[in-house]
């Protein structure tokens, strides 16, 4: 039997829709002390437009009220129409429970960042288990 | 002691986050701010202590040289870099990858150019449709 080369896992890429900078920074910098590759946006445009743009991504954390035309939730329905594979995670410290059904998890603020990065990991690992091997 | 930490001042997210990928694949623990004001912010947190500044500096736009200033005379140990295009912006973080921790040095600043190059002009394509 001829062995196969082990094909080594690829690092999972967050984006971060975070308008204020600490926070972004915070939760960014705890991502990727746990392996994960991260882009930070502080709109929700810019998030959208990167991943239009760029490599596969594999989760959207997106606070709710973000600035410009775009805001979380907003960004959360354009991603479930055009990118259904990638699940969203939604935040705020004012949100309505008729935002949460839509997304993957609704985190209320202020979060702890360990928690958050748990159910990110868990939500990943569901994921993976239906993706081909 | 800890990785020399850099912070990128740059609006456009498409060229800021392959610039930040390129400079922590180079060793550096990387800060990103969009705006002159956030990179205030980010330099006032006395959690984190910034080693180098690398801005933007749009002509007809005042906020890079006054973040410059600012830090100057606020932070004398930090050292500011700025960059009016994003050909100088990849060939200074090239310069600072090379005088850097050198953890590993995966590409060259002309590939992160092309990518940055190649993802703005993905951008266009799908502003046009």
């Amino acid at each position: 039997m001829v062995p196969q080369p082990r094909l080594r896992p690829r690092t999972r890429r967050i984006v971060v829709v975070e308008d204020e900078v600490l926070i972004r920074a915070l939760i960014a910098e705890e991502l990727r002390l746990e392996g994960f590759s991260v882009i930070e946006a502080d709109r929700a445009d810019d998030a959208l437009t990167y991943i239009k743009s760029s490599e596969p991504v594999d989760m959207v954390f997106s606070d709710i009220q973000t600035p410009r035309s775009l805001n979380g939730i907003q960004l959360a329905e354009t991603l479930r129409d055009k990118y259904p594979d990638i699940p969203v995670i939604l935040t705020s410290g004012n949100a309505l429970p008729g935002h949460v059904g839509m997304v993957e998890a609704f985190v209320p603020k202020p979060y702890d960042v360990t928690q958050t990065i748990a159910l990110m990991s868990a939500i990943l690992a569901q994921k993976s288990l239906g993706e081909p091997l | 002691m800890s990785d020399p930490c850099i912070l990128i001042v740059e609006m456009d997210l498409l060229v800021r986050t392959p610039l930040a990928e390129y400079l922590r694949e180079c060793g550096y623990l990387v800060l990103e701010a969009s705006s002159a004001g956030d990179a205030r912010t980010l330099l006032e947190d006395s959690a984190r202590r910034v080693d180098i500044v690398l801005a933007e500096v749009k002509s007809g736009e005042a906020a890079g040289f006054a973040l410059a200033s600012w830090v100057r005379t606020h932070l004398p140990n930090t050292q500011v870099v700025l960059a009016g295009t994003i050909a100088t912006a990849t060939e200074k973080a090239g310069d600072i990858c090379q005088e850097g921790p050198a953890l590993s040095k995966p590409y060259d600043h002309r590939l992160v150019l092309d990518h940055i190059q190649r993802l703005l002009a993905a951008r266009d394509r799908n502003d046009r449709t």
